[in-house]
């Protein structure tokens, strides 16, 4: 074991150092290396098709001024959406981690689901349910005699509504990670002095969870800005270009105007580190420990009878963001033409037949479970050794390294993945075109969600916990393995699901990186959805979902009985 | 106003193929040498086709890479025929919208990576580009004389027109009567097809080539009117019909014949006007690449696809229904041939890619982009 002295943080050597800077300086390569390349697309003013670039120059920037429609239009969403996603968020994951609703676990559980739905199939879910012509749901309303439209899904707020509920659900994950966490004799005590429920909450449980809650509201506005699925499918025939949809078009077409998209993408960084350094003011600027030396017992607040309403808001969540959208893709992916009253000779099972037969798809599902494991597995360690360098080590320049991680999110990945690609393919080891390059693109990509999700329990952990150890004499590895794991089990398995889901959903940057022998399946669906039908779409969207839950179940029983035999 | 040909495009002048030669080559590849390079051998017979390549080496090879702009089933619809005539050569791909492909292959190069093999295209104007900078290997198939020469790279043997995608208008026939129903091109600008009618977005090269036909035949003032009914703009052509299959759009300003096909044979009620103007189209152009890692699997894609046999997978996978200009081409599914239609190419594929720039801002502009 080694002593205290040496492992201090003022010695030149010790474990913790070597640790801490060597993934720091994994996770800076990881990062920085394709960002030199999208600086470099940014500025390059010469043509477009020679690289590396001829002229340099800021003419990319000034021409973001000539989309003010686009960025105003972002901005409506994003808000909206993370609004909407914040209090969804925080309401679900305190009825379901701090009260006695009935059937709290399975709601739970279900809770993740629209996030492996995949934002684009909730959108595709959507659009075929709140189209204003074709819509199932405007269709049953015209045949109960109403006129015009009851809903219409593709206008900024139908498009922040999906967005929430599909790609916002990780606020859900986050939060209630957090409130797992948390000392629930603080919210006992303020009941016990005479505070209302409402008033427990909003004085003792909001504060508390306020950093996680921060932390989860940056992430959720960065993942609405770089969102792109759902504005595809519900801003597109309605006119509604937000940033990603706008980059989309101005890569695609010939010739591509990557510069002006590596611009766009840029001049996001000056906004999320506006962000960011707001988040580490208010993290520095108070304590949000909840977890200490004393014992707690996690116990749910007793609600009565309004358990029941409770459950009832529960369940019209669940409803919207999980059962509607399965069914509607159950429904059309039956049919020939997907409409809400077909006609008999409309049915069909020929989408499963050819969903079956699709050898590319079947290659690509198992990749990507292939990847989501490994991208998870090295994921959790990278990102939680990250976590601790930035808001436990001490070391010097960890400020530096969080500013650094938070790259990846302030960038779409349609844009970022052009970085990744100029950056890997000149690389000498040859990774490029193969699933070792879209492991590395997915820890990079992905380290702002891990390390976040992470970093908000850790947070949460009383520092004199570890330092008590260290007092006692365990080495720097010791105390993590016994102390500092242990208490951040509830983090590490959400980061681990979150990081798993995310691989398999992943879109932005898979696109681009996919080689001829590494494809992977959420953009085989998305370009079923450009190239086939709906229909048959929404069978790959349902095979996928039904594979990956089976996935998921069989890896959650996996954690359970590893938890059930905790470290000694 | 420009004279738009028939179903024929002028010939671009031999000077045009000098002018290529001398061009000096970029990304580091090596000006062609083989230009002048006959065939060391007699073509030979395989299957139903003539073919220049090493059938035998190819198998060697064992694999094709493509590279290709079609969405993923037509993509894999491609291969499939190919690895069905030729088991022994496996077959993968990647694919992505023109302009994307294009640029990742040529950041591929740039690099120094050579992992294509064969790349189709969906517009004329990165296929010259290509050509320009030496990315095509050449290679003069044996099956290139059933081609007229309008329908190969000049000088030949750098790509050739795979088929083509002609588009006319559509409509649903339950929203729309016949009676009301466009006629000809001029008809989609009444305004009460106003939030009702559908376009492509400026990523696609059918819709640069109808802007820049249509334009030359009604001059700037057609498309003005066209913004004035604020379009739906989309990647693809399933997207189109999708919607317009489902009541969403009334009418597509740009109905591809081959999802007319489609979306029929599924039932749909959509229906295709033909302009008495023509039908507007563009090529889809195949061509073996440079330094390719699987040369004679290169070869033998390019003569099966140029062959009768690989133009009739072409013409009749219901992912592609591209048409075919073969002289001796089969019909399409529905019975008729791609030379029964009136078609219309820009008479001058100079000048249209240099109208790109131009395209992209006005088509972009009227989208609100």
């Amino acid at each position: 074991m080694t002593g205290p002295v040496v492992e201090s943080t003022g010695s030149w050597f010790s474990v913790q150092k070597v640790a801490g800077y060597g993934v720091a300086a994994i996770a800076a390569v990881f990062v920085l290396y394709p960002v030199y390349f999208l600086l470099e697309a940014a500025f390059d003013v010469g043509d477009p098709q020679i690289r590396p670039p001829t002229a340099y120059g800021v003419d990319n920037f000034s021409g973001l001024l000539h989309y003010p429609q686009i960025m105003l239009n972002t901005l409506t969403v994003s808000v909206a959406a993370t609004v909407m996603a914040l209090v969804f968020g925080f309401v679900m994951a305190w009825i379901l981690t701090r009260t006695n609703v009935p059937g709290r676990r399975l709601c739970e559980q279900l809770m993740v689901v629209p996030y492996y739905l995949t934002p684009l199939l909730g959108a595709l879910a959507w659009s075929m349910l709140g189209q204003p012509e074709s819509g199932f749901i405007n269709g049953i309303w015209r045949a109960l005699g109403g006129q015009g439209h009851l809903i219409d899904i593709n206008t900024a707020y139908g498009i922040a509504w999906v967005m929430a509920l599909f790609e916002g659900s990780v606020a859900f994950v986050m939060i209630a990670a957090l409130m797992k966490s948390m000392d629930p004799s603080l919210e006992e005590a303020s009941q016990v002095i005479g505070a209302s429920r409402f008033r427990t909450i909003m004085r003792i449980t909001l504060p508390l969870v306020a950093p996680g809650v921060l932390g989860a509201a940056i992430f959720v506005f960065a993942e609405m800005l770089g969102s792109f699925a759902v504005a595809l499918v519900l801003g597109l025939p309605s006119r509604y270009y937000v940033i990603t949809t706008a980059i989309y078009q101005m890569i695609q077409q010939y010739p591509p105007k990557i510069q002006v998209a590596a611009a766009m993408g840029v001049s996001l960084f000056a906004v999320m580190f506006v962000m960011l350094y707001v988040y580490r003011r208010v993290v520095m600027s108070g304590s949000y420990v909840t977890i200490t030396g004393k014992a707690f017992r996690p116990r749910v607040i007793d609600v009565g009878v309004l358990r029941y309403v409770l459950l009832g808001i529960c369940l019209v969540y669940l409803f919207a963001a999980v059962v509607l959208p399965l069914v509607t893709l159950l429904y059309a992916s039956l049919q020939k033409i997907a409409v809400i009253f077909p006609a008999t000779e409309n049915f069909t099972l020929d989408n499963f037949r050819m969903a079956m037969s699709m050898n590319a798809v079947r290659s690509a599902l198992s990749n990507s479970l292939l990847l989501a494991f490994g991208t998870a597995t090295i994921g959790v360690v990278l990102m939680g050794l990250l976590a601790w360098l930035i808001y436990r080590s001490r070391l010097p320049g960890s400020g530096l390294i969080e500013y650094i991680v938070m790259f990846p999110q302030a960038v779409p990945r349609l844009v970022f993945a052009f970085g990744l690609m100029w950056a890997w393919v000149i690389f000498p080891i040859p990774i490029y075109g193969t699933l070792w390059l879209l492991l590395i693109a997915y820890l990079t990509v992905f380290l702002p969600l891990g390390v976040r999700t992470i970093a908000g329990v850790m947070l949460q952990i009383d520092k004199s916990l570890e330092e008590c150890a260290q007092m006692c004499g365990a080495s720097w590895a010791f105390r993590v393995r016994t102390v500092t794991i242990p208490l951040l089990r509830p983090g590490l398995v959400a980061a681990w699901l979150l990081l798993f889901i995310a691989s398999v959903r992943e879109l932005g940057a898979s696109i681009l990186l996919m080689g001829p022998h590494s494809k992977v399946i959420t953009p085989s669906i998305v370009e079923s959805w450009f190239g086939t039908s709906s229909e048959l779409t929404a069978t790959l969207a349902l095979i996928q979902t039904l594979v990956v839950a089976a996935a998921i179940a069989v890896l959650v029983a996996v954690t359970r009985r590893v938890s059930a035999h905790p470290i000694d | 106003m420009a004279k738009i040909k028939n179903g024929n495009v002028t010939r671009r002048t031999l000077l045009k193929a000098g002018t290529i030669m001398t061009a000096v080559p970029l990304l580091g590849i090596a000006a062609p040498s083989v230009l002048a390079q006959a065939p060391t051998k007699s073509p030979t017979k395989i299957l139903d086709f003539m073919t220049n390549a090493d059938v035998a080496k190819a198998e060697q090879e064992g694999q094709l890479v493509f590279y290709c702009h079609e969405n993923e089933a037509g993509t894999a619809g491609i291969m499939e025929g190919f690895r069905k005539d030729f088991p022994k050569i496996s077959t993968s791909y990647v694919r992505a919208q023109t302009g994307a492909l294009y640029n990742k292959i040529l950041s591929e190069r740039s690099a120094g990576r050579f992992d294509v093999d064969v790349i189709q295209l969906s517009d004329l104007a990165p296929a010259f580009d290509f050509q320009k900078k030496g990315g095509y290997e050449h290679y003069v198939s044996p099956e290139s004389s059933a081609y007229k020469m309008d329908h190969l790279s000049a000088p030949s043997g750098y790509f050739f027109w795979t088929g083509v995608d002609p588009a006319g208008i559509a409509y649903n026939s339950e929203k729309v009567a016949a009676g009301d129903a466009p006629k000809g091109w001029k008809d989609i600008l009444n305004p009460r097809w106003k939030g009702k009618i559908s376009c492509k977005i400026s990523a696609s090269g059918l819709q640069f080539v109808q802007w820049y036909t249509l334009r030359k035949i009604y001059g700037d003032g057609f498309w003005k009117e066209f913004a004035k009914l604020q379009p739906h703009a989309f990647d693809s052509r399933v997207q189109l019909f999708d919607r317009l299959s489902k009541g969403d759009d009334m009418i597509t300003a740009i109905g591809e014949y081959p999802a007319y096909i489609l979306f029929k044979s599924k039932g749909a009620k959509v229906e295709f006007v033909a302009p008495p103007d023509g039908l507007v189209a563009t090529p889809l152009v195949v061509g073996a690449v440079n330094k390719a890692p699987h040369p004679e699997a290169a070869k033998l894609f390019v003569d099966w696809a140029m062959s009768k046999r690989g133009q009739a997978w072409y013409q009749t996978n219901p992912n592609l229904y591209y048409g075919s200009v073969r002289t001796d081409a089969p019909p399409m599914p529905t019975g008729v041939k791609l030379s029964d239609f009136k078609l219309l190419y820009p008479n001058d594929w100079d000048e249209y890619a240099s109208q790109s720039a131009t395209f992209l801002k006005e088509w972009n502009g009227m989208l609100g982009l």
